[in-house]
């Protein structure tokens, strides 16, 4: 069975500096894939790369399709969703709108079509997303009237209206309280129980080692340690990255 | 060769005034990261200042050289703290569009009170440089044009070292760089901002006094001096001192030498005169030229927050308040007096070319100046189609249309790596480059008297202003034609409001928001971009078929590029991103029904209601950034709007809606 | 305690009127180095911004050596002895090394000499443009820079942002020193924790907007539980402690 997101190799460089050096990373199956790293890592950059923002090197596949050379836009029809860390919502329209944007493929004829006849009809798809992630209440409120949380909210409906094969999510629980990060992670969950598949970024170590089925740990631009939440938890590797270079003598047994 | 030289030379006083205005936009840029279009118009009244103190012609005192430099110096600098303290400050954090529309106020302003002070004519500046002439190389030249670069050089070198050296520079430099960082660091933007804006007024002001051996002072040529000046300022990426003055230099002598070539005989001519525009055209290239050789950025200021567009409800029940602006209206063209009737059908093609902005302005957030030229092209079509080759309605107007989003879209083309307010740099110089190049051009365009247009007929029936069927006070112009008007006004609402309601309008005010979230959405901004441009050119075109037909002909003068600033003052005032703003904008534009009843009633002219404009321009940006219709859509949906920022839900439940807060 | 130079009372402040930090007080005293810690998000950064004017408090008081700042702009912060260096230094590229040694505010004269004492290297790069140096030179022109102005109050933002921790390891014991012999209080937001409790005389550790810490730099230091806890969450020990 091929991985739903294959990436070999990724490698970055902004001038002289290597942002990602020859990161692999793969995403099967519904899986809820975590990539974590101290601050300036290279983690934002990797989903960057993978979704067309930035030139990379090395080989990234969806579903064993290699994306080389298709644009954001090319890469988000074939089923690859993000969001951002600071949510970029479409400030001018309200939040059913927003998904409406991302959620319909209109030929020219199409806009021609509506045009003529009455404004669009609603769409299932928005239905859904809105209902999983019970945004219900909102879709007609504008994107700036809600809290920060609501806002990330949006974005994940948004990313996901599409129906994408893989949805990465950048930092979606940062400016949550600890309870609505509780809460975002168990919807986090259900979503990939229900077959979804994710890669998420998060700062908030508590959030991504409850949840996630695997971790990817970020470093300088290196991959440093992967596998199950325990596994990682315990790498000393990962401790001393997160608590700083003396980290073993306090972390040691 | 030796005639070559001289007009090399000669080129040097348009040289130095273009460098001199071009100094100052680099300056106001850097101090306050506002393009003032207005640089050219303060350097006209320094001008005038200057002149009416020397001549005595205002307050019947003749002042020497001396003491009226000094008076025009102090007046220089007193329009400069002005236009800081009531164009600039307001407006800091404001969007880049909010800032270019209120230099553009100022230019209004400027203009229509040195109309109103001076009038029309050209007034003969007093020199104050040496008449006398230098041989060079056999050549006689006034030496007039060396001092003059010689001065605009030495300010260059002033400035630059200025920026090098002194701490005022430094922190500048800095502020330019990074607003932000430069406060942290203690630095006061503001006072960096007036520092600049006054500098900058200065220089503008003094080559505008200076300049009188090279230009008539008048209320156009100085203004519209900007537009070259810009061309070198961008050449210079809006930073180096030293190149804009260079570029502008550059620039000067390269016109000068096109007015030697002109009078070869190889020089393309247009009826036994030589092919009009080419100056602008050639300014209009070295625009374009410099965004793709600088890259299309402008240098930003940082991470300094920058304020969205207004904001563009979804329009609700259509249908009523469409139905009752065509009754109203259809009546109104029957029994208004006549006058009445004819600014009525003006307010109407005001209100479809300002859709024609609220499209690609307001939905898409691109600043097109170009698109009152569109409408142009489109008129000379339809004129041409009928004169030319006795083609009338309905193809011409079709054909005028077609045209019109032709040359849309190769304005998109350079608008697909260009955005904002560089996009209204380049199609300003695009406006200035149409009108002259092409308009004013009597084989394609209408020369200086303009180019006939017969009525339009449909089905043996005359649909245009002269119809047999005339209003209740049986003069002209017939009810028939405002009806057309009327209708392809309303229809085009309808359509716009469309766009806005359908899936088409929300993918535009996704890229509006966020090109990158867009594409992130699957959103093809490129192709969005084109599409829009396309419709508004349509839009555009058809207000042009509509101006051709209204006059019985088209001249240049309708479409200068003072009218297209103008035109978006007045939709921005409006309400750029609602179709009732586009129907304000019609109101109160040139000759609309507002003006006019100013005119009747209280003897208010054009030229006051210009200079009012400016100011309300000025008033509307910092009290309603959204514009009049915007400001009363807020009144009356207010109540509407569930919540509202400030309180905060929990996460996952809905607020209890909140009663109205004062926002 | 020393006499406090800063002092912040029960402050809420955020974006877009969502809370970033929520009910913070804490206070900073002369001489002294305070470590202010935290996962990311957790609204140290905001928590800065507030005190040099960037972002505007929802609710409380930030005051410095007895004076309540409200109201004040963020350059009239500056020239009352705030020092900021934020997350991106600070910096300007398009000036040299001691150009920004002549950036100051009106009737301000930087002590260059003082930064090269401190940071001798940055005096062979005089007349390199700050866009040409490397990442420490730069996080040394802006610490430098900062300690120029003899600033009452140093705001230091993640200075290992970036840097191999190498180059912070030098860094922050310069700053120790600075705030021992002038007095300046001095308030680090770090991520490597190690590296920041072992200059600071203090810490408060932040969790989603919270305080959820605070205590001396040594006994945070051994407190090795309660720090993993605040930054990996108590659900994951919980879930750890239950695996095992």
């Amino acid at each position: 069975m091929t991985a739903v997101l294959e990436a070999q190799g990724v490698s970055v460089h902004f001038g002289g500096v290597r942002a990602l050096a020859g990161v692999d990373l793969d995403v099967q199956e519904s899986e809820l894939i975590g990539l974590i790293g101290p601050n300036g890592a290279g983690k934002t950059t990797f989903v960057d790369a993978i979704s067309g923002f930035v030139r990379c090197g090395g080989r990234v596949a969806l579903d064993g399709f290699d994306l080389a050379g298709l644009s954001p836009h090319e890469r988000a029809l074939r089923g690859l969703s993000r969001t951002w860390q600071s949510t970029e919502l479409f400030d001018d329209l309200t939040v059913r709108e927003n998904l409406a944007v991302a959620s319909r493929r209109p030929s020219l004829w199409q806009v021609a079509k509506e045009m003529l006849g009455d404004s669009a009809a609603t769409s299932g798809e928005i239905e859904q997303a809105l209902e999983l992630l019970d945004l219900g209440w909102a879709q007609d409120v504008m994107p700036g009237d809600l809290s920060q949380g609501q806002r990330k909210l949006v974005g994940v409906a948004r990313a996901i209206v599409t129906q994408p094969r893989l949805l990465c999510l950048d930092e979606p629980a940062a400016g949550l309280d600890t309870g609505e990060s509780e809460e975002l992670g168990r919807r986090l969950r259900a979503l990939a129980n229900k077959g979804q598949s994710m890669l998420l970024i998060d700062h908030d170590m508590g959030l991504v080692l409850s949840v996630c089925d695997r971790i990817f740990v970020l470093e300088f631009g290196k991959l440093i340690a992967s596998g199950k939440p325990q596994e990682v938890r315990g790498d000393q590797r990962v401790v001393s990255a997160y608590l700083g270079g003396a980290a073993a003598e306090v972390s040691g047994p | 060769m030796q005639q070559v030289l001289l007009f090399v030379l000669l080129g040097l006083g348009s040289g130095a005034l273009i460098a001199g205005i071009a100094l100052a936009v680099v300056l106001t840029y850097r101090g306050s990261g506002i393009i003032n279009l207005a640089t050219g118009a303060i350097a006209m009244l320094s001008g005038y200042a200057y002149w009416s103190l020397k001549t005595g012609e205002y307050g019947g005192v003749h002042f020497a050289t001396a003491p009226a430099l000094l008076l025009t110096l102090v007046i220089t600098l007193v329009i400069g703290v002005l236009i800081e303290f009531v164009a600039f400050r307001p407006l800091r954090t404001a969007s880049p569009l909010a800032k270019l529309v209120s230099s553009l106020g100022v230019l209004l302003v400027a203009q229509a009170s040195m109309l109103l002070a001076f009038g029309t004519d050209q007034k003969p500046q007093p020199t104050i440089l040496p008449q006398g002439t230098v041989k060079v190389f056999g050549n006689t030249v006034p030496e007039d044009r060396f001092i003059l670069a010689g001065i605009v050089i030495g300010i260059a070198i002033v400035l630059a070292v200025l920026y090098r050296w002194t701490r005022f520079g430094l922190a500048t430099r800095a502020a330019s760089e990074n607003e932000l960082n430069a406060q942290i660091a203690g630095l006061s933007a503001n006072r960096l901002s007036l520092g600049n804006t006054l500098l900058a007024s200065v220089v503008a002001g003094g080559v505008g006094v200076l300049a009188a051996s090279v230009t008539q002072l008048d209320t156009v040529s100085l203004p519209l001096q900007v537009v070259p000046a810009l061309a070198a300022a961008l050449l210079a990426r809006l930073t180096s001192f030293g190149i804009a003055c260079a570029a502008g230099l550059g620039i000067g002598i390269l016109n000068s030498l096109i007015d030697y070539f002109s009078t070869k005989s190889w020089f393309p001519t247009d009826q036994g005169v030589p092919l009009p525009g080419t100056k602008e055209l050639i300014a209009f290239l070295i625009i374009v030229l410099a965004m793709f050789l600088r890259g299309a950025a402008l240098p930003g200021r940082g991470e300094l927050v920058e304020q969205r567009l207004p904001e563009v409800p979804r329009p609700h029940n259509l249908m009523t308040p469409a139905v009752a602006f065509s009754l109203v209206c259809a009546v109104a063209l029957v029994v208004l007096p006549f006058d009445f009737r004819q600014a009525l059908v003006n307010t109407l093609i005001g209100t479809v070319m300002a859709l024609s902005l609220v499209v690609i302005t307001g939905f898409v957030g691109q600043i097109s100046v170009v698109q009152l030229s569109l409408a142009g092209a489109s008129g000379f079509v339809v004129s041409h189609m009928a004169v030319d080759a006795g083609i009338g309605f309905p193809l011409a107007p079709i054909c005028g249309s077609i045209m019109a989003i032709t040359l849309g879209l190769l304005t998109a083309v350079s608008a697909l790596r260009v955005r904002g307010v560089s996009l209204a740099v380049v199609t300003l110089g695009a406006t200035v480059a149409i009108v002259n190049f092409g308009f004013i051009n009597s084989t394609w365009g209408g020369g200086n008297t303009g180019s006939p247009v017969p009525e339009p007929h449909l089905f043996g029936l005359d649909l245009g202003p002269r119809s047999a069927f005339r209003g209740l006070d049986g003069s002209l112009p017939s009810p028939v034609f405002g009806w057309v008007a009327l209708a392809v006004t309303v229809l085009l609402c309808l359509f716009v409001a469309a766009i806005r309601r359908g899936n088409l309008g929300e993918r535009m005010l996704a890229v509006r928001s966020n090109e990158r979230a867009a594409a992130a959405a699957a959103v093809n901004v490129r192709n969005v971009k084109l599409l829009a441009f396309g419709i508004s050119s349509f839009i555009a075109g058809v207000a042009g078929s509509l101006y051709a037909y209204n006059f019985g002909s088209v001249s240049a003068d309708r479409f200068d590029a003072v009218t297209a600033l103008a035109l978006i003052a007045f939709a921005y005032a409006g309400g750029i991103t609602l179709v009732s703003g586009a129907v304000f904008a019609g109101l109160i534009s040139t000759e609309g029904l507002i003006p006019h009843a100013l005119d009747k009633w209280f003897g208010i002219n054009g030229n006051w209601f210009l200079l009012f404009g400016g100011v309300i321009l000025l008033f509307t940006l910092i009290q309603h950034p959204e514009g009049i219709a915007g400001a009363f859509y807020k009144r009356l949906h207010r109540s509407r709007r569930p919540g509202g920022r400030g309180e905060r839900g929990s996460l996952f439940t809905a607020k209890t809606p909140a009663p109205a807060a004062e926002r | 305690m020393a006499a406090t130079v800063l002092e912040i009372e029960a402050l809420t402040a955020g974006y877009e009127e969502a809370a970033v930090v929520r009910d913070l007080s804490l206070g900073v005293g002369e001489g002294e180095v305070v470590a202010l810690l935290g996962a990311n998000g957790a609204g140290k950064t905001t928590t800065l911004r507030v005190i040099s004017g960037i972002v505007h408090p929802m609710a409380g008081r930030v005051v410095l050596a007895g004076q309540d700042l409200a109201g004040t702009s963020i350059s009239a912060r500056a020239r009352m002895g705030i020092a900021h260096v934020p997350e991106n230094r600070g910096l300007f590229f398009g000036l040299t090394v001691a150009e920004h040694f002549r950036l100051g505010h009106r009737g301000e004269r930087l002590d260059e000499e003082a930064a090269y004492r401190h940071f001798p290297a940055l005096a062979e790069l005089r007349d390199r443009r700050c866009g040409l140096l490397s990442g420490g030179e730069q996080q040394m022109l802006a610490v430098g820079r900062a300690l120029a102005r003899h600033p009452r109050l140093l705001l230091l933002d993640e200075l290992s942002l970036g840097l191999a921790p190498l180059i912070v390891e030098r860094l922050l014991p310069v700053v120790r020193e600075y705030a021992l012999e002038s007095g300046c209080g001095v308030l680090l937001v770090e991520q490597h924790i190690q590296l920041a409790l072992t200059v600071a005389d203090r810490g408060y550790v932040l969790s989603h907007g919270e305080l959820v810490l605070q205590d001396r730099a040594e006994a945070l230091r051994g407190n090795r539980d309660l720090l993993m806890a605040s930054y990996f969450g108590e659900r994951a020990t919980a879930t750890l402690e239950a695996d095992t």
